[in-house]
């Protein structure tokens, strides 16, 4: 009988700790978290396996280990394919969680990375320096990425001032970040067509590209990827009431202009980290968060890592694609989330316009 | 069925700060961009009452509200949180001590009413620590006074108006603030909605000594539900007291432009105005009280 239960289970009388977590989709969320990061460690072995060598997914694990059946396996795992698809996951979610951030401080489930500038800066900061630069690739150099990070964040700064109007207008912001990137991208175009030397190094990386990412690139990737992943997640609870409109968020004590800049700039600093590395990958940080809200609701503290997960897979399943697709050629990664994006981006406006 | 604990009974409330005014502007001025809508206005919410702040449109009823939440900065003068300066006071502080229901709040799609509550409590438990039981029990509170405990998982959108709005109100009532300011709580809403709302706030305020200030556009569910009507007028407070002495023939003339007859509620005596036509305009005659009650429902006199 349910009278000898063990648990203290939620009295009947509503006013003494009842449970909350009721919705459906609230229960899903642990099953839809323990199963995301099953099917990404199923795409991570995978995903190390493909490659001029193609290695077994037992093969992968063995060497993963430290036990690989042949010892070059473990030299091909380890040294040159582990740091790609680190680096796919890194990236996936940083630009995952960019938009899912995003999409909930502006209240527009159509919010991307793209609309900050930050990802256009960063392109063009990127091509003035090759362009200009001796090195004539990307991101051979150590600090590269570091350049491009400050174009974007510099960019989402001067957005976000553009903006000001006494307060800061979700609305506008977008608005002017598209304007501002579309600036911003023909810059680099010009720059690219006045050297086209640089073109060729650079084409890839524009598409975005996971071709020849090594440690030292993830060397460069983690230590800004960590500290701003952990915030992005820490800072659910302001994205909740955000989500409620300014009004409602001043009431319940949220001080709005300054938790809406801090959170804009987390996002600018995750799409920039992420873009610095493997480039300008689009619809990635609006698909992968519509994915989640979609499986799991509303509530930011779901939302945000279901929507890393997510982003992480479907980068490193991607960059599986971009490796498999055609024979002897490495496919731009971007060039395939694009492929795939850009028909759901379009599937969701016909959804939301019907 | 009334579930509020007695823990929240209204004796402990109305002394709980020596001063009697919970809230208090002096000598306010404040107006969005150019447009001063507030003129050098003083008044003081007492402990323990229903306040309606009525007016035509544009009067500054709404302003007031939002200055008295300090979600608009004065330009001069200043309101006063139990005595402080409210312009002071940290943000969480004053989210402890008072909540607001916007006109028109905005919540994702997908959002659930117990999702939604539950921010409620975001005053209290900032961004980063857990829920304890006392937040528990006070979401499950807020759930219960608003009668919206069964629909708790239930997305915002799927509900009907009344509905909707009650579930602000708990959001509203999850904060545990003695202050509660409502702007327009019953807009958009028919009327068997709006009683439901208006039962609920007179409910709160017998059962748990809320303070309660709300605007309102139908004068007589004002001076139905109130303690105490302010009549706004561009900018100035040019009536102030119980709805039997503020709702007057005169007072609607005045503010309103409009003629009419001001009759007790046949149920509980409380005033009630019977708009006929425009106060300018001639041809009407004063007295000729039809007896139909035609225009009575929506006494919203300026539109």
């Amino acid at each position: 009988m349910s009278v000898t239960r063990a648990s203290p289970a939620a009295p009947v009388s509503p006013p003494s700790a009842p449970r909350l977590e009721v919705s459906p989709a609230a229960r899903r969320f642990p099953v839809l978290l323990v199963g995301g990061l099953i099917i990404v460690a199923v795409l991570v072995v995978l995903h190390v396996g493909v490659g001029p060598v193609y290695l077994s997914p037992r093969q992968v694990v063995l060497a993963l280990i430290g036990h690989p059946e042949i010892p070059y396996q473990h030299t091909i795992v380890v040294e040159l394919r582990l740091p790609r698809a680190l680096i796919a996951l890194a990236a996936g979610a940083m630009l995952a969680l960019a938009g899912a951030i995003l999409q909930s401080i502006m209240r527009n489930p159509l919010a991307e990375p793209e609309m900050t500038g930050s990802v256009a800066g960063a392109i063009l900061v990127t091509v003035l320096w090759v362009g200009f630069g001796e090195s004539g690739v990307v991101p051979a150099v150590w600090y590269m990425p570091l350049v491009a990070l400050a174009g974007g964040v510099a960019a989402g700064l001067v957005v976000y001032v553009l903006t000001w109007r006494g307060q800061s207008q979700p609305g506008r912001l977008i608005l002017t970040g598209l304007l501002v990137s579309a600036i911003l991208r023909s810059g680099a175009s010009i720059v690219l067509l006045v050297h086209q030397a640089a073109i060729g190094s650079v084409m890839l990386w524009l598409i975005g590209s996971l071709n020849g990412r090594v440690w030292s690139d993830w060397g460069i990737l983690w230590p800004w990827a960590l500290p701003t992943l952990l915030l992005g997640l820490a800072s659910a609870r302001w994205a909740n009431v955000l989500q409620l409109g300014d009004e409602t968020a001043a009431s319940l004590g949220l001080r709005v202009e300054w938790a809406r800049a801090a959170l804009l700039f987390l996002a600018v600093a995750l799409a920039a980290g992420a873009v610095a590395i493997v480039g300008g990958i689009a619809f990635l940080g609006l698909v992968a968060p519509h994915l989640a809200r979609r499986v799991t609701g509303a509530d930011a503290r779901r939302v945000f890592p279901l929507s890393m997960v997510i982003g992480a897979g479907i980068l490193v399943g991607a960059d599986i694609v971009a490796q498999v697709a055609l024979p002897g050629i490495q496919l731009p990664v971007g060039a395939v989330v694009a492929v795939l994006g850009a028909p759901f981006f379009l599937y969701l406006l016909r959804r939301r316009l019907r | 069925m009334r579930l509020v604990p007695e823990d929240k009974q209204a004796e402990e409330t109305p002394n709980a700060t020596g001063s009697e005014s919970a809230l208090e502007s002096a000598d306010l001025s404040a107006g969005y961009g150019d447009r001063q809508v507030l003129e050098q206005l003083s008044l003081s919410i007492e402990r323990g009452s229903i306040t309606a702040l009525v007016g035509p449109n544009g009067s500054g009823k709404s302003t007031m509200l939002k200055a008295l939440a300090r979600m608009l900065h004065p330009r001069h003068g200043a309101v006063y949180l139990g005595g402080r300066d409210i312009a002071r006071l940290p943000t969480r502080e004053v989210a402890r001590r008072l909540a607001i229901l916007p006109q028109a709040p905005t919540a994702p799609e997908e959002l659930t009413v117990a999702e939604l509550v539950e921010r409620g409590r975001y005053p209290h438990v900032g961004p980063l620590r857990l829920f304890s039981d006392a937040d528990r029990s006070a979401i499950a509170r807020a759930l219960t006074a608003t009668q919206m405990t069964e629909f708790r998982a239930r997305p915002l959108d799927s509900l009907s108006g009344g509905e909707r709005q009650r579930a602000w109100i708990a959001l509203a009532l999850a904060q545990e603030t003695p202050i509660l300011l409502l702007d327009e709580p019953t807009t958009y809403l028919d009327v068997g909605h709006q009683f439901e709302v208006l039962d609920l706030v007179r409910q709160l305020n017998i059962e748990q000594g809320m303070t309660i200030v709300l605007v309102l556009h139908d004068l007589n569910q004002a001076a139905r539900f109130s303690h105490r009507m302010v009549v706004f007028e561009e900018g100035h407070i040019v009536a102030d007291g119980s709805p039997g002495d503020v709702l007057t023939p005169k007072m609607l003339a005045r503010v309103f432009n409009v003629r009419a007859h001001v009759v007790p509620h046949p149920e509980d005596g409380s005033p009630v105005c019977l708009p006929y036509g425009l106060a300018g305009v001639d041809g009407v005659e004063n007295g000729a009280l039809t007896g139909l009650p035609v225009s009575v429902p929506e006494a919203q006199a300026s539109g």
